[in-house]
């Protein structure tokens, strides 16, 4: 478990700095670590941070770890936050976990997913990823609201989170579940989808509880 | 517009039309029964069930004619309608209509008609519209895999539908049962060892509604299954709810749709007919445009305005009421009354100031029925163009504003054909809050054909500055009252979840008929109650009461709204029907009685004046006595409010118009 620790205190160290108080007393003050002072030896010893009186510092490759933990970290709050509307409490909790246990593959696909966000909830900058990088050309996430999706182009529903039941058994009477294939045919004044040869008009907030996929 | 369920003698059998909303259940109905019910293009004409019969080798079937629904889980009131005749009718032949061209949905139907186990045939309609977009499935693997009858159809060209009638008597059920998976399995058995032993549908279809938890079951249950029982089908329910959540209705019809889809898959689709430019699919897309919507709708309203007010109401009227009954129909009456009626009285009450044929039939047919006539047939081609949704899609934004949503527009310009059967279609609105809204604002601001043909035809008389100011105040009440009523009435709104039908060419048969059928109901309905409305004028007259009446309502009529006394009259018959009101402030305008201020605040008044008798009636049962003497009280004293205000305001402001 020693690993998380370190994790967290880089994790620390890096928020601190954003915040422009990256100072030995802040990390101790802040930290919700047992033994930080021993954990602070331990990355120093690893020669991940440097740290002289109140001064703390990552090094280069305690720079880069810290970038994909706070990468994910906030892709995870991302995640929780935007598609699941969950709470506060519960998205904090769960995005801890996760910084710790996402493969690069994984952090990739959820990067790709959302679209590349910049900013997590709390508006603080997510670091670039090589995802982010290499999709450049291509600003389209993979997973879009149906809301966002591109005029006249099929898409296929990955999943729909709604409001009601009775707005799901709606959707579903007309056909509209995970796995179909739809079109968004105008936003304005109304929303107006095409499944196979029905054409339906909807509510914006459905359309932004529908979740597509590029075909 | 329906006749009374004609009486069917020695029935062999019943046959029950279910389907998606307009997928041509009424077209196939008319063929069979050779009865005319409404046929438009867009989804809820049908709101009430109507019954002929159709004739089988010297046996008689009754046909059932049913609202079209998305599921058998009923989401609306005339969903409800559809689900209860099946429940209603054991014993009864399904014959479902499909839409060719949307069979994803037309088969969720046709699987829970199997699972209801009742015989089955399907009449895949449209066939012609799935052939031309190439999407046309190959029915004879569909017949294979539910062991019923499909038969392609296109029911607006008679294609197809004699080829059905002998499928009907040897009609059995589908013997298809889908498979939910473990979990919702054991749910379903459960619950169908619960249900009493003789149930009207297929308990497998039950147990499922049920687990879906339909409440509008409710009242079979009481009447059917034993309390315990009831308890203990909420624990099974309960049970699965806490195994796999509450979305069990739409696992369900994801499981469903997905059986569905790979059976699509696997029948294939003819090969496509070739395409050539839709022209009637763009005009489809423009008319919903944010950019060009606008402008087509008011195109639209621009020539409704040309045939309707200029053509009708101007040229036709002018023809019938100064030509044949001014020139001829009444100097003969009166020729005719003068030489063979010896009774003054009698004289007087038919060719009098007010008598039955002067005053009633000249009103009647001389004035609005050239105008309804324009009107049924100009509102009949808008109905079967398609037209009517695409509004919905341009207005859900105001329509949220008053609480309900675009779907909402239907029941109202509906309306504006005849205000009871639009109130009747206020059942295709989801929650009672919308229905009880549109209701209301039906009642008070929306005029019907006749009236609203009337109006235009004095309007046009004065000008577009009158014309807009009319349109500009009734709809801004309407918003008003509207905006108001969403705050004050309890209970919410639904989703605006809305089929756009596609554009289509109105079949001038179609529109012949429907256009006769409304005329002739309007003549069986209205003619009588103007010549009642006559009558009673003409004893009010001889009594002097109407003297009476005009001095007891001088304080409001003359002098709160500044108009002739004589437009009592117009108002006091308007309590009969709107239009007959608005059909004598119209001879008062033409005799040059009222100046161009007076008509358009008459106008404004009595366009909001209480709804017509027959309105009064259906609100009474469809909200009930308590709501609709509610509604009368409001609009009463507000319409002459809003007139008084407009007659204040002009005169302020020196607004003659």
């Amino acid at each position: 478990m020693t690993d998380y620790g370190q994790d967290e205190i880089l994790e620390l160290v890096w928020t601190l700095r954003e915040e422009g108080r990256a100072t030995r007393s802040q990390l101790l003050r802040r930290t919700e670590e047992d033994q930080p002072e021993r954990l602070i030896e331990e990355l120093a010893a690893a020669g991940l941070v440097e740290s002289s009186g109140d001064d703390v510092r990552l090094t280069k490759p305690g720079e880069e770890r810290a970038r994909v933990i706070i990468r994910r970290h906030r892709l995870a709050e991302v995640l929780l936050n935007n598609l699941f509307d969950l709470d506060n409490n519960q998205v904090e909790s769960s995005a801890c976990k996760f910084e710790h246990i996402l493969t690069k593959t994984v952090t990739e696909s959820v990067c790709t997913f959302l679209g590349h966000p910049p900013v997590c909830p709390h508006g603080r900058p997510i670091p670039r990823g090589e995802c982010c990088d290499k999709i450049r050309t291509e600003i389209k996430p993979l997973v879009t609201r149906l809301s966002d999706a591109v005029l006249g182009e099929e898409v296929r529903i990955v999943f729909i989170t709604p409001k009601s039941r009775k707005r799901l058994d709606k959707l579903s009477s007309l056909g509209i579940v995970p796995g179909s294939r739809v079109r968004l045919l105008q936003k304005n004044p109304s929303f107006v989808l095409e499944i196979g040869e029905t054409t339906v008009a909807v509510d914006k907030d459905i359309t932004d509880e529908i979740y597509v996929k590029r075909t | 517009m329906m006749g009374p369920p004609a009486a069917v003698a020695n029935v062999a059998g019943k046959v029950i039309l279910v389907g998606n909303p307009n997928v041509g259940k009424s077209v196939v109905f008319g063929q069979l029964t050779g009865r005319y019910v409404t046929v438009s293009n867009y989804p809820g004409t049908t709101v009430e069930v109507s019954r002929g019969e159709t004739r089988e080798r010297g046996k008689s079937l009754e046909i059932i004619d049913t609202p079209g629904v998305y599921s058998l889980l009923p989401m609306s009131e005339d969903e409800r309608v559809t689900r209860d005749i099946l429940m209603n009718e054991p014993g009864s032949v399904v014959l479902q209509v499909c839409d060719a061209k949307n069979m994803r949905r037309s088969l969720m139907i046709t699987i829970q008609l199997a699972e209801m186990g009742v015989p089955l045939v399907l009449a895949v309609n449209m066939a012609d519209e799935a052939r031309y977009r190439g999407v046309m499935p190959k029915l004879e693997g569909l017949e294979g895999r539910f062991c019923v009858p499909a038969v392609p159809t296109v029911a607006v060209r008679k294609k197809g539908v004699e080829r059905i009638i002998p499928l009907l008597s040897n009609a059995v059920p589908s013997p298809l049962r889908l498979e939910y998976g473990g979990v919702i399995e054991g749910a379903i058995s459960r619950m169908e060892r619960l249900l009493p032993d003789a149930t009207p549908v297929g308990k497998r279809a039950l147990a499922i509604m049920l687990l879906c938890g339909d409440d509008s079951l409710t009242p079979w249950l009481a009447e059917n299954v034993r309390a315990e029982n009831v308890r203990e089908m909420n624990a099974v329910r309960n049970r699965l709810v806490e195994e796999i959540g509450d979305d069990i209705s739409y696992r369900v019809n994801q499981a469903r749709l997905a059986w569905i889809d790979s059976l699509l898959a696997e029948l294939g689709e003819e090969p496509a007919e070739a395409k050539g430019r839709d022209w009637a699919q763009v005009f489809g897309k423009y008319s919903m445009d944010p950019l060009f919507g606008i402008p087509i709708l008011l195109l639209v309203l621009f020539l409704a305005y040309e045939f309707v007010g200029v053509f009708g109401a101007g040229f036709l009227v002018d023809v019938l009421e100064e030509g044949v009954f001014g020139k001829w129909v009444l100097p003969a009456a009166a020729w005719t009354v003068e030489r063979t009626i010896p009774w003054g009285m009698i004289r007087d009450m038919l060719v009098g100031p007010y008598g039955i044929i002067s005053m009633a039939l000249s009103y009647a047919i001389a004035i609005v029925l050239p105008i309804v006539g324009t009107f049924f047939l100009g509102f009949g081609i808008l109905e079967d163009s398609g037209y009517l949704p695409r509004l919905a899609v341009m207005v859900d934004r105001i329509f949220k504003k008053i609480g309900c949503n675009g779907k909402a527009v239907l029941p109202m310009i509906l309306g504006l054909g005849c205000d009871t059967m639009a109130t009747l279609t206020t059942r295709i609105l989801e929650t009672r809050k919308e229905r009880v809204i549109v209701t209301l604002l039906l009642a008070l601001g929306i005029p019907c054909s006749a009236q609203l043909g009337v109006i235009l035809g004095m309007l046009s008389d004065i000008g577009p500055a009158a014309t807009i100011a009319w349109v500009g105040i009734i709809v801004g009440v309407i918003l008003l009252v509207g905006y108001l009523a969403s705050k004050v009435i309890p209970g919410e709104s639904s989703d605006f979840i809305l089929e756009i039908p596609p554009i289509r060419m109105p079949q001038m048969g179609n529109l012949a008929i429907k256009t006769m059928a409304r005329i002739e109901w309007y003549l069986r309905e209205a003619v009588p109650l103007f010549v009642i409305g006559t009558l009673i004028l003409f004893a009010a007259d001889r009594m002097g009461w109407l003297l009476w009446m005009q001095k007891v309502s001088e304080p409001i009529v003359v002098g709160a709204l500044s108009l002739p006394p004589k437009t009592t009259e117009a108002f006091l018959i308007g309590f009969l029907r709107r239009d007959y009101g608005a059909a004598g402030l119209f001879d008062m305008a033409r005799a040059g009685l009222l100046t161009h201020l007076q008509v358009v605040v008459s106008l404004v008044t009595i366009t909001l004046f209480i709804p017509c008798l027959a309105n009064f009636l259906v609100i009474i049962k469809e909200q009930g006595a308590k709501v609709a003497a509610g509604m009368a009280l409001f609009i009463f004293p507000f319409a002459v409010l809003i007139g008084a205000a407009v007659n204040f305001a002009s005169r302020v402001f020196g607004i003659h118009f």
